[in-house]
């Protein structure tokens, strides 16, 4: 044990000490991540902190109770995080806003909508169509959907006033409890009771009751590198073990192996201390990672013991896939080339590019091979603020890919006799 | 002539000598062209928050809630399982979780015992947000028979009734009357899209086939550098110096070989796109103009690092992360317009930027010759630029 323990240890010295490897497996994820911190704006306050101060623009051209409710209603406390309101007088002015792109949407409300929603006098008729006006930025489709969608809210209480009290009052009509002389009355103080009923109360006026109930945990944010950094860590993991790989054969081919053995030394604890050495180079590559983008970026990763657990797993996976690579090919050009191959391939189908969400459905079930596929959904839930119940799932595809990998190796290995003296 | 011909010669038989050369070729760029092009965000993506949804009562009522929350212009509902929404709620990658529970009909909404339960994380405004959709979607929904439960109400504030028969007959009329009157209620919002500017040209093929295209050409023109680092590593630099050889037919027959490999590249990975996508470069002449001009700043660059890297093993490792970088930056691996725009204006310093935006031109928009000479006088600016500190820095030793 000890044996293996310190070619391992040793195997991981040297790696450190070659400054070429020190480029791919710490440089360059490093700096790629920090490519995506700025093209995603992660570093400029871009989009990645989630949607905030919606700025919209509100005309209220009504001036009644219905359009000052929904002027209230943007204004209010509620909403104070969401939405940054501008109050305007000129319809033309805010649709300019919108065209200029300085906000998401501008509401108009038009002279005599209240009137139109709750008739004051007999003359009105009821359902005269005055419209509200949603003046859409199509470059912010997201934001404006927000805000339509509180419009919608809003509108859908109104109409539910409206269809009560008509409902009541005509109902009161035709079981003759009230006189039809009586209704305008009976209305206008339903309407008027529902209305002081609402007032302020979004939530409890609907006929089916909404149980809302918070997760444990605390409030987390998702950061967008938190997607990336390990996606980089995790392309660069792959070029560690296949390197680690070539290694073998190439102590294959230039004697040292054989001269090993020489030692009293068996096969399985020089194969054994080699893997384990890249197994070490791959987590200590991991954990460097992790913790410079902690420092450098700020970036939460998760439950610290997550992490680890996880990276260790991770590395268990990524190690059987380099071992694989390494017991198929012939020579060490053969596992570096191969390698970066499976890399980059691997890159890409384990969403280290771009969310595997995104991709088609053969690529994602294609991606379940890769240890950075179920690494990366691992990340991603500790970076959510998943626990370690939560990894249960990664961690055991990860052991299984590894082990699975490591017995195929190790047939493949016997076959070709690698460490006979 | 000849030597140059010769040293080219020599380098493409070194270079594909091994029959792995042609993963990085073609094999590899052809198959990122493939599965990137259906990956890569185009900006029309459904940006509503995901709600994931579980229907546990197959009734009417949960039917147009669903629908509903369709409608919905801020959440965008998805159906699961119960026990795989709960598996991804808890290990957090679904954030917001609504369950219509079995017991969920008419007579519980009548009887105001109708409940859904909606879990979401603490402080989160997609949450907050989410809710008010839910809210509205189950208002419209049932506002019908919420207007019936007041109807009664309002019917028993004068005056009892006779039996519950009675009352439910009650009941039922009014919900036929709030249902057809629901039915009528006319349309209180109209949503005009405005006219933001929106010059954002993308067409997922054309763009990945001309990035990535970049990014496999700039690499390996990069690598020029661990060229010459092996070559100087391994003495057959210095050899030559003992032929009658000079800096400048050596460097000229390096180059122009790697530039002409880089070019015969770009064009079969020109004709793949051609053959799958069935895309368009436009004139043939721009095009070469193009692939050209971005393959000579590439070589440039490649050069350049080649005299201040000492080692093949660095000099490998660094090109490849230029070569990333400064493809992921230049809009080769995402849409530039989607950057901050601070980044659109720094990625303007970098060769790939421009390669992108006239192969761009080419593609997307019809450009000819006359229109990409801007781009292909920059890329031809930076060839110049860095083949003069290269050729300057240059040593045999």
């Amino acid at each position: 044990m000890k044996k293996l323990f310190l070619i391992g240890i040793k195997d991981l010295k040297l790696r450190f000490r070659d400054r070429a490897a020190l480029i791919f497996m710490l440089l360059t994820p490093f700096i790629l991540t920090l490519g995506m911190g700025l093209v995603t704006g992660r570093f400029s306050g871009g989009d990645s902190s989630g949607i905030s101060d919606i700025p919209i623009a509100i005309v209220n051209l009504d001036n009644d109770s219905l359009g000052d409710a929904l002027v209230d209603a943007f204004n209010s406390e509620d909403l104070a995080d969401l939405v940054e309101t501008t109050l305007s007088e000129d319809p033309e002015a805010a649709r300019l806003l919108v065209d200029e792109d300085e906000v998401a949407a501008a509401i108009i409300i038009p002279a005599g909508f209240t009137q139109s929603v709750i008739p004051q006098n007999e003359n009105a008729l009821p359902n005269e169509e005055i419209r509200i006006e949603f003046y859409a930025n199509p470059s912010r489709p997201t934001s404006a959907g927000i805000i339509k969608a509180i419009v919608d809210g809003f509108m859908a209480r109104l109409d539910e006033m409206r269809l009560a009290s008509m409902t009541s009052v005509s109902q009161l009509i035709m079981s003759g409890r009230i006189s039809p002389e009586d209704a305008n009355q009976v209305g206008q103080e339903m309407g008027a009771r529902l209305q002081q009923n609402d007032a302020g109360n979004t939530n409890e006026a609907t006929a089916i009751t909404l149980n809302t109930s918070t997760s444990a945990g605390e409030d987390v944010e998702f950061d967008v590198l938190s997607y990336f950094a390990p996606g980089m860590a995790l392309m660069f993991l792959m070029y560690t073990v296949s390197y680690g790989g070539s290694s073998i054969l190439a102590e294959k081919s230039q004697g040292t192996l054989p001269r090993l053995l020489v030692s009293p030394t068996n096969s399985m604890q020089v194969l054994g201390g080699k893997i384990f050495g890249i197994f070490l180079t791959g987590a200590a590559q991991m954990l460097i990672l992790i913790g410079a983008s902690s420092l450098f970026f700020q970036l939460k990763w998760g439950d610290a013991f997550g992490i680890v657990l996880l990276v260790l797993a991770a590395v268990f996976g990524a190690t059987g896939w380099g071992m694989l690579i390494t017991a198929l090919a012939r020579t060490p050009a053969q596992v570096g080339s191969v390698g970066s191959a499976v890399m980059l391939i691997f890159a890409m189908l384990g969403g280290s590019f771009t969310q595997i969400e995104n991709m088609p459905a053969i690529v994602q079930t294609l991606g379940k091979i890769t240890p950075n596929a179920w690494a990366m959904d691992g990340f991603t839930t500790l970076a959510l603020g998943g626990t370690l119940t939560s990894l249960a799932r990664p961690i055991l595809a990860l052991l299984t890919m590894g082990i699975l990998l490591f017995l195929i190796s190790a047939v493949l290995f016997g076959k070709k006799n690698l460490v006979q003296k | 002539m000849k030597k140059i011909f010769a040293i080219a010669w020599k380098d493409a038989v070194v270079r594909f000598g091994s029959a792995s050369e042609w993963l990085f070729f073609l094999i590899l760029p052809i198959i990122f062209i493939f599965l990137f092009a259906g990956g890569v965000p185009s900006g029309d993506e459904d940006n509503r928050i995901r709600l994931v949804v579980v229907a546990q009562a197959n009734t009417p009522i949960s039917q147009e809630i669903i629908s509903e929350l369709e409608k919905s212009t801020s959440v965008r509902p998805e159906l699961l399982s119960l026990e795989e929404a709960q598996e991804q709620f808890n290990s957090r990658r679904a954030s917001l979780l609504l369950i219509i529970p079995p017991s969920l009909d008419l007579r519980s909404i009548q009887n105001r015992t109708a409940q859904l339960d909606f879990r979401q994380p603490p402080n989160d405004m997609d949450a907050s947000i989410a809710e008010r959709a839910v809210q509205t979607a189950i208002r419209r929904v049932s506002s019908s028979i919420n207007a019936a439960n007041l109807a009664v109400e309002e019917a028993k504030a004068r005056g009892t009734f006779e039996s519950a028969e009675e009352e439910q007959v009650y009941f039922n009329q009014a919900l036929e009357l709030a249902k057809s009157l629901q039915a009528e209620s006319p349309e209180r919002v109209t949503t005009i899209q405005g006219n933001t500017p929106d010059d954002f040209e993308y067409d997922p093929q054309a763009n990945v086939s001309a990035g990535q295209l970049i990014t496999w050409v700039f690499i390996p023109l990069f690598g020029i550098s661990a060229l010459f680092a092996y070559e100087r590593q391994q003495g057959t630099l210095r050899r030559i110096l003992t032929t009658p050889t000079s800096k400048a037919t050596f460097l000229l027959g390096t180059i122009s070989g790697q530039v002409a490999m880089a070019v015969v590249q770009m064009i079969l990975l020109v004709l793949f796109a051609v053959l799958a996508f069935r895309l368009n470069w436009g004139n043939p002449i721009a095009v070469f103009l193009m692939l050209t001009c971005s393959a000579l700043a590439a070589a440039a660059i490649g050069t350049t690092m080649g005299t201040f890297i000492k080692s093949e093993g660095q000099a490998t490792g660094l090109s490849i992360m230029a070569g990333m970088l400064m493809s992921m930056l230049g809009g080769c691996w995402y849409p530039l317009e989607l950057f901050p725009a601070v980044m659109q204006n720094i990625a303007r310093i970098l060769p790939t930027t421009w390669a992108m935006q006239g192969l761009l031109d080419l593609l997307l928009r019809g450009a000819g010759v006359v229109d990409i000479l801007p781009e292909a006088g920059i890329l031809l600016g930076f060839a110049v630029l860095f083949f003069s500190v290269g050729v300057w820095r240059f040593r045999f030793e």
